[in-house]
């Protein structure tokens, strides 16, 4: 008989949180210009180019927008109201202040644009000469790039209420795939995108957000969720959609990785209607056959543990700061808070001492959040400082003020509570693949820099410790493990990977105690469970372990490699008929399952001797 | 006494008529002797109108039996037809009013929707504005109104008092941009 296979499933999770939602804006003076036409502004000439170009886009039959915006008599019916919220800049709805590094599909009248309008509307809304009007702008139904190569639907609707605070709902979308597919763009259509205010997609390749959902399929509410993810293998896309959003295909080289059995879960943010509404979002996938070359990351900024505001207070201001350890291209930046947030500001101080603006919205507004995608990628050379500088609300006077009246509020994941988030999407770059994977650097910088801030931060030592573990460091890696178990005791994925690394350091005695504690905080937990198998067969319990391998069947009765563990632990107790079978299952599943393969050859070696 | 709406009901309507959805001239007044009359002005199109359905069934809801509450479209493009299918999609048990010549619009002194009118039981203006200050700008609105017009007039015009604020401009879509 072969010795005992080593077969371990190391799961490494790294926990990203993300959010959904917003405020609105400030108003602004337009400036008139000198060069204005002398005739009177008509709508054929001078403001159906601006409605059709920054308004029809949303404002068309079955998009976001409440009517439609297309016609001379469209924009009439609201002519003031047009002048009015153009004017305060509410719509088009686009946050960021006009600054150096532009985005793409800015959003923003111009000073003159602003100006037409509300001459327009001065002057009595005339419709002008017919000749004078520019074709309606043409939209495609259904599908923007095309039919997907998969489509899938929420598999309940949810009924959003008449009436009540906002809903915060997440769909949960298993993946039909057999194989590991590469995605190049993704389509979300929210339901009705009326009542939709904003909507995320998190890949979640663990199925923890699964095991939220009360029936299959039904979904789950939550503001802000948490994704575990297994091995290194941190976020990289910035899956968004909110009114106006236009698919768009990823660069060449940055696709998304999407395996078997990852869920994809759309994170929504809903408005009552003042009716009952139907919400049942579905999602297009276009996939490519290049698997990627490029190997983004989302960069998080934070710093949630300074969120203590007092009652009262209006300008309460959150830091956090970052030098960046490697070169990187910044593509897209998402920032993020509740309803307290004010004024919302990025940098990035370039070792030259150059500061640039990454970002600055003076009147945030979480019903209008949103990813920027910057226009042209933003070089950043290491040694870069990337800090955010938020400031809160917390008085009485802030409308949307979730406490009336105020009340001290902390970080949290429901909507009174309030978030310090700033995602920031960075490519390496300049980086020597033979060094290692660049993310991995980034990764165990931002892990230690948040540790310094908060040293009760348990997703900072989990990842630091998932990092170093990839590094192969495993008693710096099981050091971090336990600090993260001294912050939460019970946590199932820590102990896992707390178990793991000690039965990969050959201490499988050490190791069974902290897998059974996971096994026992999540029974269903494969990882753990099959962990915990291997690491009774290492103290040659083989019973004990092929009853953890049993376990871990029924949790994924395909895993080749707990069929051919529990053939040997069964081998091991001299039940090389049982065993037998299980290692024909194996190769059933996995024509090229080693174990199984070599395991069942010396079974019959032995059998035939 | 000084009247707040120096036009009597009677006289408006006698130029311009509001319609019932059998399209019937119809004067909110006529019925509703010794009642305090209250006129909601709707836009279908309007997102802020359409949110305040539930506000506006559970306030009229509570004072049936002392208040005759009317919904009045002054858009002239709206049909019996589209009001009615409006109706049922948000649950209206109210009667509505088409007013494509504002007849109302003008006696009641609105110029957004959602805004109403309240008149005292001898049918004389005594608020028209804001339902509340649950929206405080376009898109903006608080998580819960701190302050409630409707429900105040309300109150004073069945004290047969004059309410502390009789005109509190709403937020919403202007009716000026209807003609």
């Amino acid at each position: 008989m072969n010795s005992w296979p080593r077969t371990l499933t190391c799961s490494l999770v790294l926990i990203a949180a993300t959010g959904a939602m917003g405020k609105l804006f400030a108003g602004q003076a337009a400036h008139s210009t000198s060069n204005a036409p002398a005739s009177p502004v008509t709508f054929n000439r001078d403001i159906a180019p601006i409605i059709f170009h920054s308004c029809s886009t949303c404002h068309h039959p079955g998009e976001a927008g409440p009517f439609p915006l297309l016609t001379y008599s469209d924009v009439k019916k609201h002519a003031r109201q047009i002048a009015d919220v153009t004017q305060a800049r509410t719509m088009p709805p686009w946050l960021p202040q006009p600054q150096e590094l532009k985005f793409a599909d800015e959003l923003r009248l111009t000073d003159k644009q602003l100006d037409l309008i509300q001459r327009w509307v001065a002057q009595g809304a005339l419709e002008g000469d017919a000749t004078d009007l520019p074709p309606q702008p043409k939209f495609t139904q259904g599908w923007r790039l095309g039919r997907p190569d998969l489509i899938l639907t929420a598999q309940k609707p949810l009924i959003l209420p008449p009436e009540g605070t906002d809903t915060y709902w997440n769909f949960v979308f298993p993946l039909s795939i057999g194989q590991t597919r590469w995605m190049k763009a993704i389509e979300i259509h929210p339901g009705d995108k009326r009542y939709v205010h904003h909507a995320n997609i998190l890949v979640d390749r663990s199925g923890s957000s699964r095991q939220r959902e009360i029936q299959p399929g039904a979904g789950f509410a939550g503001m802000e969720i948490r994704i575990e993810s297994q091995v290194f293998d941190p976020d990289s896309h910035l899956l968004f959609w909110k009114p106006g959003t236009v698919p768009y295909l990823e660069p060449d080289g940055m696709a998304l990785r999407l395996d078997k059995g990852t869920d994809l879960i759309l994170n929504t943010h809903m408005q009552p209607s003042g009716k009952p509404e139907v919400i049942q979002p579905s999602i297009g996938l276009y996939f490519t056959p290049q698997p990627a070359t490029k190997f983004p990351m989302l960069l998080q900024l934070e710093n949630d543990v300074k969120l203590d505001i007092p009652p009262g207070q209006r300008d309460f201001l959150v830091t956090d700061q970052f030098t960046l350890p490697i070169d990187v291209d910044l593509l897209a930046i998402y920032p993020h808070a509740h309803y307290l947030g004010k004024d919302i500001q990025a940098s990035a101080t370039l070792p030259d001492g150059t500061r640039k603006t990454l970002i600055h919205i003076p009147l945030w507004n979480l019903n209008w959040q949103a990813v920027y995608r910057y226009a042209d990628p933003v070089f950043l050379p290491k040694g870069t400082t990337v800090a955010l500088r938020y400031v809160y609300d917390n008085s009485a006077d802030n409308p949307l003020n979730p406490n009336n009246p105020p009340v001290r509020v902390k970080s949290g994941n429901r909507s009174s509570d309030e978030m310090c988030h700033l995602w920031l999407q960075v490519l390496p770059v300049n980086f020597n693949p033979a060094q290692g994977d660049p993310r991995m650097i980034l990764q165990e910088a931002l892990a230690r820099h948040n540790i310094e801030k908060d040293p009760a931060d348990f997703e900072a030592h989990y990842n630091l410790a998932a990092v170093l573990q990839a590094a192969n460091k495993l008693d710096d890696a099981m050091r971090e493990y336990e600090a993260a178990l001294r912050i939460r005791p019970n946590d199932a994925a820590a102990n896992n990977a707390m178990g793991a690394a000690l039965l990969a350091s050959g201490q499988p005695s050490k190791a069974v105690a902290y897998l059974s504690q996971a096994a026992k905080t999540r029974p269903d937990y494969f990882d753990a469970v099959y962990n915990l198998g291997n690491a009774l067969a290492a103290q040659d319990d083989f019973a004990g372990a092929a009853e953890q391998f049993r376990l871990a069947l029924q949790l994924q009765p395909d895993d080749a490699d707990a069929e051919a563990n529990l053939g040997s632990a069964l081998a091991e107790m001299g039940r090389y008929s049982e065993a037998k079978t299980h290692f024909e299952h194996a190769l059933q599943l996995n024509p090229n399952n080693s174990l199984a393969k070599e395991n069942l050859q010396e079974l019959q070696r032995a059998t035939n001797k | 006494m000084l009247f707040v709406c120096l036009l009597a009901p009677e006289l408006a309507l006698s130029q311009h008529t509001a319609l019932d959805l059998d399209g019937k001239p119809a004067n909110p007044f006529d019925a509703a002797t010794g009642k305090i009359v209250v006129l909601v002005f709707l836009r279908r199109d309007c997102p802020v109108s359409s949110r305040y359905a539930p506000v506006i069934q559970q306030i009229s809801a509570q004072h049936e039996r002392d208040a005759s509450f009317w919904l009045v479209f002054p858009d002239k493009a709206e049909t019996p037809q589209t009001i009615r299918q409006y109706l049922r999609d948000y649950a209206y048990h109210l009667p509505a009013l088409r007013d494509p010549e504002h007849a109302l619009v003008k006696l009641a002194q609105v110029q957004i929707t959602p805004e109403v009118a309240v008149f005292s039981r001898n049918h004389q203006l005594l608020y028209d504005g804001r339902i509340d200050n649950w929206y405080f700008d376009l898109g903006r609105s608080r998580p819960a109104p701190t302050t409630h017009e409707l429900a105040d007039a309300i109150r004073a015009a069945l004290a047969d008092e004059t309410p502390a604020a009789n005109q509190v401009r709403g937020v919403g879509c202007y009716i000026s941009d209807l003609q």
